[in-house]
């Protein structure tokens, strides 16, 4: 039977799941790849590729397409010879393949002057900046939020101020971090910290009340004591949404990241995006921009697909990459927390 | 109740006379005095749901507590298992007072609310675990109630992995492992279809025969109430009052041919009288309004 393509809210085809997948990165791609080398497609700019009889031009300049015209229109009144070129884009597009090449040539060249960091080291010094920001973060946020989402007293208690707080945009604090942890990673580490805490306290605290209250009542029936049910059925019921939700605050994280690495002495990432802009290599800006969202995004799939493996009762039949290679690895033992077959009944 | 003379309407054979002689010889496992329940929400009156009700169940036996929707049913119960709080009244287990919820008091609920992290097996060992029984005890227990509720091989399948009828057998595997003075259940199986339903009753009452069982079981369905119970204890709403305790005449053991039988019908009508379901069917007016929409040639009957 022909299903339709495009029907409200129902699965889409599997067979078509990857190919869309692939299609969604293609078609910015093709975009991109039609605006840098398709002639007649935006190109504002002509590239000098021989003077002429113009003295003021030199091979290689970039001009405006008026001026360009209005010049060589001169000059072919004057009787002079007119300059040559080709239709280009502004210095900040570069084409696909530039970039390309850049790429490779990024990871490859020393950078300019010594001292200064490479693309690699502006990287795992940026990531090492989110990790320690959300790390300290979780270790408050995480159980505040789940103690809030329990205890209605403590959530009235700290649940206001913190939503006070949470409207104060995080880089506004980036002159006091300054003043008080002085000008290198220390107050980078706390912009990251103030633009997750205070998110985090209360999306936790608001999957911490979504607990399926059922659950807890089975529980008390089942002999459960207050102590109990915190560690035995609170967290673990919550723990696969607090599990996405992590996921998600990551990602807020990462939002701050280029803020704070202006706070103070500028550093990674930011720090090689801004050199490479003052000497106007703007290939390598794109490479660091794309680099940081090659980072975001294959994190963001390794803790999804890490997720299904860690909670296959939540995410029911999906199927898990790193699953499935530890059940290969351990063929005879099956983990508790890692999808099982079910026996065929009787 | 059980001293009150028998209405006149329930034929008790001698077999069942006696039966329910033995059954009042045995102790008082679960005695409710005089419990009272008034809901009070902001923007809304007080609200009397249950209205002073007693009784009590002995040892061993089945009791069934039949009302309309919205009854009070689930708040009794609820009241009993300590998961809620009498306005007044008391709750006496053996002659003990209960306030919260306990082990002892095992709990069956419709939706199964088994634990969707635990494995079948993890979920049955939960109340002994809890109750800092080492593990390999646990885990030989679970797999003997597992075993009696015919679940042996799936001790290691997610709960979502199961049908009803099997996720609510695990869940009876899970109170029963408590050894709990009685079992309290809640319209377990209203939310199965037809013929899973008919199987657990029978399923039920084997595990009831075989097992130290007290039972507590609220149903709304008239059918299962008589197929499975002692005694019928029957709620009439707003406010929930016991309107009878009918001692079920029919005997024991059941089988389904017993459903049209004289002592089956006898307290099926009883039933009917007592809680006076809405018949649309009785009263034509409520009908009459639904106009013909179709041509007066279309005859379907
Ligand atoms: N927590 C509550 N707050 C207010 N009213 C409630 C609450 N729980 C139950 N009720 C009311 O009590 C009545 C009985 O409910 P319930 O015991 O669930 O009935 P049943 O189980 O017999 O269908 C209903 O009318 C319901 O609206
Ligand atoms: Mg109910």
């Amino acid at each position: 039977m022909k299903t339709r393509f495009f029907r409200p809210f129902r699965p889409l085809d599997p067979h078509w799941s990857p190919l869309l997948t692939i299609g969604s990165f293609l078609l910015p791609l093709l975009l991109w790849a039609a605006f840098s080398y398709i002639p007649w497609l935006w190109h504002p700019y002509v590239k000098i590729t021989d003077p002429g009889s113009l003295t003021f031009l030199q091979k290689n300049m970039l001009m405006k397409k008026a001026d360009f015209n209005s010049a060589n229109q001169k000059a072919i009144v004057e009787g002079k010879t007119p300059a040559k070129g080709i239709p280009a884009n502004p210095i900040f597009l570069p084409a696909p393949h530039e970039v390309a090449i850049a790429f490779y040539k990024a990871f490859t060249t020393p950078p300019r002057r010594p001292g200064e960091p490479w693309l690699h080291e502006s990287l795992w010094h940026s990531i090492q900046i989110i990790f320690w920001g959300f790390f300290y973060s979780s270790l408050i946020g995480l159980p505040l939020g789940i103690l809030c989402g329990v205890y209605p007293p403590i959530a009235r208690l700290t649940e206001p101020v913190i939503d006070f707080i949470r409207y104060m945009p995080a880089p506004a604090f980036g002159a006091l971090a300054v003043a008080i942890l002085g000008i290198y990673d220390a107050p980078k580490i706390a912009i990251i910290f103030i633009g997750t805490f205070f998110q985090q306290v209360l999306v936790i605290a608001n999957t911490t009340r979504n607990v399926e209250y059922n659950l807890i009542e089975a529980a008390l029936t089942l002999g459960t004591s207050q102590r109990q049910l915190l560690s035995r059925v609170v967290i673990p019921a919550i723990a696969p949404n607090l599990y996405q939700d992590m996921r998600i605050l990551l990602g807020w994280a990462w939002t701050y990241l280029i803020v704070a690495e202006y706070i103070g002495a500028s550093s990674g990432i930011t720090f090689f995006i801004n050199q490479q802009a003052k000497y106007r290599i703007y290939d390598n800006v794109y490479v660091a921009i794309i680099m940081i969202g090659i980072i975001g995004f294959v994190t963001d799939r390794v803790l999804d697909d890490l997720g299904k493996a860690l909670f296959p009762w939540h995410f029911r039949d999906s199927r898990s990459i790193i699953g499935s290679f530890y059940n290969w690895l351990k063929p005879n033992y099956v983990p508790r927390n890692f999808p099982i077959r079910v026996p065929s009944s009787k | 109740m059980s001293s009150s003379p028998l209405p006149s309407y329930l034929e008790q054979s001698p077999e069942v006379a006696a039966r329910f002689a033995r059954i009042q010889q045995r102790p008082i496992t679960l005695t409710v005095q005089n419990l009272s329940k008034t809901f009070t929400a902001p923007n809304t009156p007080p609200r009397l749901t249950l209205d002073n009700i007693s009784f009590h169940v002995h040892h061993r036996e089945f009791l069934c507590v039949l009302g309309p929707s919205g009854c009070g049913k689930s708040t009794l119960i609820r009241i009993i298992a300590g998961l809620e709080q009498a306005s007044s009244g008391s709750v006496l287990l053996y002659n003990k007072p209960v306030q919260s919820p306990g082990p002892e008091r095992g709990m069956v609920f419709q939706n199964y609310s088994l634990f969707p992290w635990l494995t079948v097996k993890e979920n049955v060992m939960f109340g002994r675990t809890i109750a800092g029984i080492p593990d390999f005890l646990a885990e030989a227990e679970a797999r003997q109630w597992l075993s009696l509720v015919g679940l042996a091989d799936y001790e290691n399948a997610y709960p979502h992995q199961l049908s009803g009828g099997m996720k609510q057998r695990v869940a009876i595997a899970r109170a029963l492992a408590n050894k709990p003075r009685i079992l309290l259940m809640d319209e377990p199986f209203a939310a199965l279809d037809a013929q899973t339903r008919a199987q657990m009753q029978d399923y039920l009452l084997e595990l009831w025969r075989k097992v130290d069982l007290t039972i507590l079981f609220i149903t709304h369905d008239f059918d299962e109430a008589i197929y499975l119970s002692d005694r019928i204890l029957v709620l009439s709403a707003n406010p929930g009052r016991i309107a009878e305790i009918i001692q079920n005449p029919v005997p024991r053991p059941r089988n389904r041919q017993q459903f049209t039988s004289p002592p089956f019908l006898a307290t099926y009508n009883r039933l009917q009288e007592l809680i006076h379901p809405v018949s649309l069917l009785q009263n034509p007016s409520n009908l009459s309004n639904i106009p013909r929409l179709t041509h007066t040639t279309d005859q379907v009957e």
